[in-house]
């Protein structure tokens, strides 16, 4: 059941008549979300399901025994047990083949082979979502930032809410539990603020990245046939594609929540605005990079053992961020650059440079900031192509081949239409930078008729530039 | 909460409105189609006895004209390019739906794909866009899933970004003639003229399932009209696949029959015959029709 489509929405309009009827009753509202989410999971694999509910059932007793425990070892054994078994589930169903496969391939470079033993293994979807969210939740009740939640339908809920549940944003126990716990009442502001932003997240993903998607894919399938500057035009429209497609997710995501009278965490924040590597992943998939920095970087020692121990545990986050992503040497080649790219910043102390958004009381960047902006966009794009390629070899001829010919000509590929919506979504996106989201205050200014005019073009837009209801990118991890 | 869904409901009243709007690009699209056959199909227009289906080897080999020359009997090509047996029968179900039932089927075999899934054929759904203003091509785009119930009431949800475009987007190959076949009578510089001596194995197995169903669907179309049904094999400029004819011949029925070109005929190892590999160009065509009126000459 994907965001975009007819079955999503008619379950989401029969969740929200159901669970404001129930306003005055939590727990009815908190059972209702948890069936419809474990539903909204059946929906894709049913046989999964048990694989949540066990995880889900492992985190929430672990938490209480780490609770309950006195001893530090006692503590430390649940605490193990569960990271234990989720990140086997995790190894398990997402990295078995590829650690096979590596391994054949290694033995094979020193002559020796070995049997097949990879398996057909079908990724459960948001396995890497509802792994973290756990994992985060009983890492902060054995550090006792938060006590052990004994409800559990609300601790269901915080692991499998059907917004978050298959690709994010990984939500903290901190930040969503407490939520759980409090009276929710119909808010007329939050409702319409909702809808905007899923409207935003729709035309994000049907319009921009479902678009690009069209010529990313055609480019990046047959990148032996096409010029250098095609190639760029392949590299940009996939840096558009996966931006759409995942902030859009995102966007549907917290509107959606928010029309339940649940905040969740901001996942994207104007990310290619960004004049450094460093801005960029505080703004780029936000919950992934926090929830590294808190349970990876800063367990390691962070910035603390010194610039080479604070340079090791970037290396070490980056690394392991991109192999998040997947199964695939690409992805750590991804990850790995984007530490290299890091790496200056660091030695020359310049990683917290730009906290704020850029240009914030202007219109317009200065040049400076113009071309911060463009380097660090160039940088991104170029790493995409790893992202984006099928293997190391793909992502290596594909950037040979942009070098190699023709790289000043006229592309072959230059949809007009599509790079016309690309100039559009940019300026919105420019001029709503300062917001949660571009079209948060966007045109509330105007009077209604053009501001609902405005939001009939982006719903006409959805229906022409939409087909049928394509997957989200983020899915897959 | 009164308030949410009072303005929610008049937004949506208004979103109605505007997209009736719309219905005008429905009610123009079939003026900027590039091949109108469909729609004769749809309006009932083609009541022929004999009636060609298959893909570009029907389009490009048959001459539907020639053939109803040759054979005396009132003959209309209805294959497409591009197009996989899903849209084969698809196409017949329409036409024994709005039109007279032929006596004959010619169904051109693409030798050796006709069941196996490759991208180069397939359903062709860009044919059906520009007539969606007809309910029944929609309630198909709703049976394969490339439209919704939604577009039962909203104009928008029928369209498809092509409709908006108001252009008639044609290229050399859609030369589509009144006898609805669409020859070659160009030269393709990329051809080259090596003569494959090879075929590749056939395995059952590698076979679609859904492809599979609607080849029997056609099957049971005609016997079930009475229609008589010719398997036609049209020559690649290759070795001839006897072990895809074996598969097909396993499909026989009462009321089906097989053409097979004659393979020792020089004509189809003559490079100047062919548009490329699996297709022939006009002058090809010509043979091969000629060739195929025979057979039904002989066969009545």
């Amino acid at each position: 059941m994907l965001f975009n489509s007819l079955d999503f929405a008619l379950f989401f309009i029969v969740v929200f008549a159901c669970y404001w009827m129930l306003q005055r009753r939590l727990f009815g509202q908190n059972a209702l979300l948890l069936s419809s989410s474990y539903f909204f999971y059946a929906c894709w694999d049913w046989k999964f399901l048990f694989l949540l509910v066990f995880s889900t059932l492992l985190d929430y007793f672990s938490g209480i025994l780490i609770e309950r425990s006195t001893h530090k070892k006692t503590r430390l054994f649940w605490l193990w047990l569960s990271i234990g078994c989720n990140l086997g589930f995790l190894g398990f169903f997402k990295y078995y083949n590829f650690f096979i496969a590596s391994f054949q391939e290694l033995l094979s470079n020193f002559g020796l082979h070995a049997s097949t033993w990879t398996l057909q293994i079908i990724l459960p979807v948001g396995i890497s979502f509802y792994t973290f969210h756990g994992l985060s939740y009983v890492i902060d009740v054995y550090k006792k930032r938060i006590i052990a939640e004994r409800n559990f339908v609300d601790y269901g809920l915080f692991v499998s809410y059907f917004p978050l549940l298959v690709a994010g944003p990984i939500e903290r126990a901190t930040h969503l539990l407490p939520q759980l716990k409090q009276k929710r009442t119909f808010d007329y502001q939050k409702g319409v603020d909702g809808l905007r932003q899923i409207l935003w997240g729709l035309f994000k993903k049907i319009v921009i990245a479902d678009n690009c998607a069209i010529y990313a894919n055609e480019i990046f399938n047959n990148s032996d046939h096409y010029s250098g500057s095609t190639l760029v035009m392949g590299a940009l429209f996939f840096t558009f594609q996966i931006y759409g497609d995942f902030s859009g997710y995102s966007d549907i995501a917290l509107g959606t929540s928010r029309l339940l009278g649940i905040e969740l965490l901001k996942n994207f924040s104007f990310p290619y605005f960004s004049r450094d590597i460093a801005e960029f992943w505080r703004r780029w998939h936000i919950s992934l990079s926090s929830w590294f920095k808190d349970y990876v970087y800063i367990p390691l020692g962070g910035s603390k053992g010194g610039k080479w121990s604070q340079i090791k545990n970037t290396f070490i986050v980056f690394l392991l961020s991109g192999f998040w992503h997947g199964a695939n040497w690409t992805f750590i080649a991804w990850g790995f650059l984007n530490a290299l790219y890091f790496l200056p910043l660091l030695l020359l102390n310049k990683n917290r440079n730009h906290i704020e958004i850029v240009a914030k009381n202007r219109v317009f960047p200065s040049g400076k900031e113009l071309f911060q902006i463009c380097c660090t966009f160039g940088l991104t794009v170029f790493a995409w192509i790893f992202f984006r390629a099928d293997n190391l070899s793909h992502a290596f001829n594909y950037i040979e081949g942009i070098f190699s010919s023709k790289l000043f000509s006229l592309p072959e590929v230059r949809p007009s239409n599509v790079i016309v919506l690309i100039l559009f979504f940019i300026s919105i996106e420019w001029f709503g930078r300062k917001n949660n989201y571009a079209l948060e205050n966007f045109a509330l200014s105007w009077s209604a008729s053009f501001r609902w005019g405005f939001y009939i073009i982006l719903l006409i837009s959805l229906f022409i530039m939409g087909s049928k209801a394509q997957e989200f990118i983020y899915f897959q991890f | 909460m009164k308030k949410f869904l009072k303005r929610l409901l008049i937004f949506t009243v208004l979103f109605f409105v505007v997209d009736k709007l719309f219905y005008i690009f429905i009610y123009l699209s079939p003026k900027y189609q590039v091949d109108n056959r469909i729609e004769k199909l749809l309006e009932g227009e083609i009541n022929k006895e004999v009636i060609i289906l298959g893909s570009s080897r029907g389009a490009m080999n048959i001459m539907a004209n020639q053939l109803e020359a040759q054979t005396g009997k009132s003959t209309y090509n209805i294959a497409f390019p591009g197009s996989d047996v899903t849209f084969h029968d698809f196409i017949l179900k329409t036409l024994l739906k709005f039109n007279k039932k032929p006596k004959i089927i010619i169904f051109a075999l693409d030798s050796p794909s006709e069941l196996l899934p490759t991208a180069s054929i397939n359903y062709r759904f860009d044919r059906l866009y520009p007539l969606v203003k007809y309910d029944y091509i929609n309630q198909e785009l709703i049976n394969k899933g490339d439209r919704n119930f939604t577009s039962w009431f909203l104009c928008l949800s029928r369209l498809n970004k092509t409709n908006l475009s108001l252009k008639r987007n044609s290229t050399k190959f859609d030369n589509v003639q009144p006898d609805g076949s669409t020859p070659l009578d160009f030269e393709n510089p990329n051809f080259k003229a090596d003569y494959i001596l090879s075929v590749g194995n056939y395995e059952i197995k590698d076979e679609s399932d859904e492809k599979r169903k609607a080849f029997k669907s056609i099957l049971d179309q005609c016997k079930s009209n009475n229609i008589k049904l010719i398997f036609a094999f049209s020559p690649n400029f290759q070795i001839y696949n006897t072990a895809f004819e074996k598969r097909m011949r396993q499909f026989k029925t009462p009321n089906s029959s097989f053409f097979v070109y004659d393979s020792l005929n020089s004509s189809y190892k003559d490079a100047s015959n062919f548009y490329d590999e699996s297709h022939l160009n006009a002058k090809g065509a010509k043979i091969f029709t000629s060739e195929l009126s025979n057979y039904i000459n002989l066969n009545q």
